[in-house]
């Protein structure tokens, strides 16, 4: 099974080109020595080969989900850089961006910034928009909440303008024909995969970045060919767009950042709104005091106030101390460091964790099992002394399995998915007997008498709430599989359960007429046995005569 | 004479001839047993036997698989079908045999580096390669190999080169008869010297004294016993109880179907995370809208994702019911009843408290043989004073120290803890690090315990995947576990070895 769909928080990969990387950070290191350090990080080698290396990284980090990113983590924690602190000397903004009110609805932010005397070779230049890619396809979400789009600046003509916009025509991206926004929407590829970015409803007003010739970019969809960055191109102009403004300028803050590694220099943009003005990137960085005690008492380490700073640097933080309070200066490219916590685990990280000596929680405390589940193994304990192999199968099933197949009536009531994938998953059981003829049919290759048994969970709708009961179930399936051989196990079992029941003369779909009887307890039915209809033994592809029971614990 | 030798020479006395069928029969012994008998009466001369031979056809492993989701070559048809496909594309092992084959058997060409199917390769896709469709008829029946041995030599041929299949000759006995020799010891022959068995009466009356037992033959083969058993799966969770009891903790439980508030607010995971979406989240339909529970906690986790992740939380979001995707929903639970409860002069908690809870997750997944949409997993917390990393390596340590292999941690990230752990076992039967749950001390911004002091340890693990790391299990592929037809329970020996 994928490593990945098994976690909650599935983390992004990226890949990078392999000798890139090296040139970034160690030109000399061993591909062995590469994933080795790399994986003191706290990231992950996926794979690595002639050409590439694909590395997991964790999903907090989206400052680390480009060559350049992971270049500055590595560089910082191998001591490699003590490059902490990014800055654009020019205060006064190169351009400026004028915020149309039209999309204040659809799309309502944007920042932005410029970067002259860019060198990008082929690899670089590769590197460097898969970087973009994977940054606004994870946590942009698909460009949802970040999109981020590169032009050659030289190539532009002020005012540029962000506004929503009806039908125009231009030529998108790698495109040779001129097009509506409607049509680049339906007939490039980009637009078919983030069509459902913008909104559907309403008039057809699309937002759109225009200077003095027409469309810059269908945001955030697709960009114009006019305005295309190639390995040529020494000017750029970058525009990130979203529904948080506060993100959108700590996207501005950390592409600023991978510029300036990169050799360029940035200059500011002004965004004006309709009624304010802000000027970015801003390189924003707080400052987050934590004591050295904190740290200690949540590591469970001795670190000592002199070793801080050293471990901060790794990290990429700059610190200064008031007494015994180390101030971490927040790099301008991270966005997760929330609070203290954040930092403690980047000064575990530093610390190393294959370097924190295990301590034992105090006190001494009284364990315990469940009563029920005390109770259950007991009762699975005493189902296998009968011979019963046990079973355990999946909560998940269809209208079909569930009970079509055991000549029983829909019942609109069961547990439903909304969103089923297949028809094999539509509801949550009701019952056990299904699944358990099932792997009696499945195992009909071993010698009769088949039988198993199941003690698990099913799932009922009661006044609009989900009910979850445990349930035992039982089949035996062979040549003297009939009422009494089922009877006789109901009768061990309940004596076990302590369940004071009766058998009571019943009809059931699912049973032989004649040979089914309810299971009675203090004046509730709380199950059935008998011998299975052969009609439900045809459906299941069941050779021999079957009997089962079901009760309700 | 053996006693079973003697039940066959007795039962075919009457008739002179019978099939086995009939002889196990009237005999009353099993077939075994009666096999063993006719075999060394033939040595003897006493009976003789008719033999038919027939061969079938037993998959080997890799063709049971393929005979499951098909040849190589055939899943390679159906991507040709959809579109060209790039010879460079095809790195697996598997995908390059299912290549090789299919330019063997001449169903596609290459063309600069693009594959194309040929006209006979067309016609293979829309109708199944003939091999593939062999294969898949002996899977169902191994004794058509008979039928298909005329109607596709070749495929047959092919299939045992590729090793997919093994013949295996069979001898049938159809009749067994008795010779002259054989009536006379029936009629003569005292069956052995001595005392057969040894019956109530005999004890009783103290008759055995002095008597000599017949000897019996210990190499007699018998048909072993089968009982009920255990699943395997759970007698792992009932191991992971087990360590978790010894341990110190305190079993409790959730519910299965939980507000997506429990499931994914309550643990930090923003709204917009691709977790929660309908890929990957079983969604329910029908059902009330979960209540949040107390204003005051909701408003503390709304708070968090407002100021942590910067985007509108959604009151009805939170409110959507799904299946839960980890047990870290019952850890929450708990949590915040200990939450509620600081500061109620009343309750007098004693910390550490330290709890766990097992149970099964769901994904919203395909299934298929290599697929299942629900699995176990295991949540653990400590909640305490000064509780550290240290003290969480610790504790992990000591929990999964009935598994006898190496535990490794690594940093890691999760939503709801920082510093975050991945916790590594070594299975030496993959001969690699598993990934088997992830760990940390939980955000105050989700405990909302004010004193600093006070924080929670937490974690969660796969409860199936710990069957591939415990040396011994035999377990590679976790669907195995899975396995639920009693031919499977019955042939998974050894577990109680295993599963010390």
């Amino acid at each position: 099974m994928d490593k990945r769909k098994r976690r909650n928080d599935p983390m992004p990969v990226i890949t990078i080109d392999k000798k890139y990387l090296k040139s970034l950070t160690e030109p000399e290191l061993s591909d062995e020595k590469l994933t080795e350090r790399i994986g003191k990080l706290g990231l992950n080698v996926e794979a690595i080969d002639e050409k590439e290396i694909s590395v997991e990284v964790t999903s907090n980090r989206p400052d680390i989900l480009g060559a350049l990113g992971l270049a500055r983590a590595f560089n910082h924690f191998f001591h490699k850089s003590t490059k902490f602190h990014y800055q654009i000397n020019d205060e006064a903004p190169l351009l400026e961006i004028t915020v149309g009110g039209g999309v204040r609805r659809i799309r309502p932010y944007i920042a932005s910034l410029a970067a002259s005397g860019v060198k990008f070779d082929e690899v670089s230049l590769t590197g460097f928009l898969n970087g973009i890619e994977k940054f606004t396809e994870t946590y942009g979400r698909a460009r949802k909440k970040i999109a981020i789009g590169l032009h050659d600046m030289d190539k532009i003509e002020a005012p540029l303008r962000y506004d929503a916009c009806g039908s125009e025509r231009f030529v998108p991206l790698n495109s040779k024909e001129e097009m509506t926004y409607d049509q680049a929407l339906r007939d490039t590829d980009k637009g078919r995969k983030y069509a459902d970015t913008i909104p559907r409803a309403g008039p057809k007003r699309f937002p759109v970045l225009k200077d003095r010739k027409g469309a810059l970019a269908l945001i955030p969809i697709i960009n114009s060919e006019r305005t295309k960055v190639t390995t040529d191109t020494k000017n750029i102009l970058v525009d990130i767009t979203g529904m948080s403004e506060y993100l959108v300028g700590k996207t501005a803050d950390l592409i600023a950042a991978n510029f300036i590694d990169t050799g360029a220099s940035v200059r500011k943009v002004q965004i004006v709104y309709r009624n304010k003005s802000v000027i970015t990137p801003q390189l924003t960085t707080d400052t987050v005091g934590v004591p050295v005690s904190m740290l200690e008492r949540e590591i469970g380490v001795e670190i000592g106030v002199n070793n801080v700073a050293a471990l901060a640097e790794k990290m990429g933080y700059e610190t200064s101390y008031t007494g015994n309070v180390v101030n971490f200066k927040i790099p301008t490219y991270r966005f997760d460091v929330i609070n203290e916590q954040d930092i403690v685990e980047d000064i575990a990280i530093a610390y190393g964790y294959d370097y924190i000596r295990p301590v034992p929680v105090r006190n001494v405390t009284p364990g315990a099992i469940d009563t029920l589940a005390l109770f259950r193994d007991s009762l699975a304990n005493a189902a296998a002394g009968l011979g019963f192999d046990q079973m355990m199968n999946s909560y998940l099933s269809n209208d079909q399995t569930n009970f079509t197949m055991m000549r029983l009536s829909i019942e609109k009531s069961a547990v439903r998915i909304r969103n089923p994938k297949s028809e094999s998953i539509t509801i949550m059981r009701t019952s056990l007997l299904p699944s358990l003829l099932k792997n009696i049919a499945a195992s009909q290759n071993v010698p009769s008498p088949l039988e198993c048994f199941e003690l698990d969970m099913v799932f009922h709708m009661r006044d609009g709430k989900p009910k979850e009961d445990y349930h035992i179930a039982a089949v035996s399936a062979g040549s003297k599989s009939d009422f009494n051989s089922i009877k006789a196990v109901y009768e061990s079992v309940a004596k076990e359960a302590g369940l004071e029941s009766k058998l009571e003369a019943a009809t059931h779909p699912s049973f032989i007429e004649g040979r089914c009887a309810k299971i009675v307890s203090k004046g509730k039915g709380v199950g059935f046995l008998g011998e299975i209809h052969p009609e439900v033994l045809n459906n299941f592809g069941i050779e021999e005569p079957t009997a089962a029971l079901e009760i309700e614990l | 004479m053996h006693r079973y030798e003697k039940a066959v020479l007795e039962a075919l006395r009457k008739g002179g001839a019978a099939s086995l069928e009939k002889l196990t029969e009237s005999s009353g012994i099993g077939r075994d047993e009666a096999l063993w008998a006719i075999e060394s009466l033939s040595k003897e001369r006493m009976v003789e036997t008719t033999r038919s031979e027939s061969s079938e056809a037993a998959l080997t492993e890799e063709g049971r698989r393929y005979a499951a989701e098909g040849l190589p070559e055939s899943k390679l048809l159906k991507r040709l079908r959809e579109s060209t496909v790039k010879v460079s594309a095809l790195r697996g092992q598997e995908e390059q045999i299912g290549l090789q084959w299919a330019k063997k058997n001449g169903l596609i060409r290459i063309t600069e580096g693009n594959i194309m199917l040929t006209e006979k390769g067309v016609t293979d896709a829309e109708e199944g390669v003939p091999a593939g469709n062999v294969l898949v008829q002996l899977s169902g029946d191994p004794g058509s190999y008979g039928v298909a041995s005329k109607s596709s030599p070749e495929e047959l041929s092919e299939l045992t080169k590729r090793n997919l299949i093994q013949v295996r000759k069979r001898a049938r006995i159809t009749e067994v008869r008795l010779t002259q020799k054989g009536m006379d010891a029936a009629l003569t022959e005292k069956a052995g010297e001595g005392v057969g068995a040894l019956t109530k009466s005999m004890i009783a009356s103290g008759e055995w004294k002095g008597k000599k037992f017949k000897q019996y033959d210990v190499g007699v083969p018998v048909t072993p016993r089968v009982g009920g058993r255990l699943h395997p799966l759970y007698r792992m969770m009932e191991n992971i109880r087990r360590s978790y009891v010894s341990n110190g903790f305190i079993e409790v439980n959730g519910p299965v179907i939980d507000s997506a508030f429990w499931v994914f607010d309550a643990l930090f995971q923003p709204q917009d995370h691709p977790a929660r979406d309908a890929q990957d989240t079983f969604y329910l339909s029908g059902i009330d809208e979960a209540e949040l529970g107390e204003k005051e906690y909701v408003r503390q986790i709304k708070n968090a994702h407002t100021r942590g992740w910067h985007y509108r939380w959604s009151t009805e979001t939170a409110k959507e019911m799904v299946l839960r995707t980890h047990t870290t929903n019952v850890s929450a639970h708990y949590i915040f009843d200990i939450f509620s409860k600081i500061g109620d002069e009343s309750v007098n908690l004693e910390l550490p408290l330290k709890f766990f809870s097992l149970g099964r997750v769901f994904r919203n997944e395909n299934i298929d043989y290599r697929h299942l949409a629900d699995f176990y997993q295991t949540d653990g917390i400590v909640i305490g004073k000064d509780l550290t990393l240290a003290n969480l390596f610790d504790t992990l340590l000591k929990l999964y120290a009935w598994l006898g292999t190496e535990i490794r941690f690594k940093p890691s990230y999760f939503p709801f803890v920082e510093p975050g752990v991945e916790v590594y076992a070594y299975s030496s039967e993959l001969k690699e690090w598993i990934e088997i749950g992830g760990a940390g001390l939980l955000r105050r911004e989700i405990t909302g315990f004010k004193r600093k002091t006070m924080n929670v340890l937490a974690w969660g693990g796969f409860g199936d995947r710990l069957m591939q790391v415990k040396p011994g299990c035999g377990i590679r592929s976790i669907t195995e576990l899975y396995g639920n037809s009693l031919e499977w329970t019955r042939g998974r020996g050894g577990m109680t070895q295993c599963l010390l």
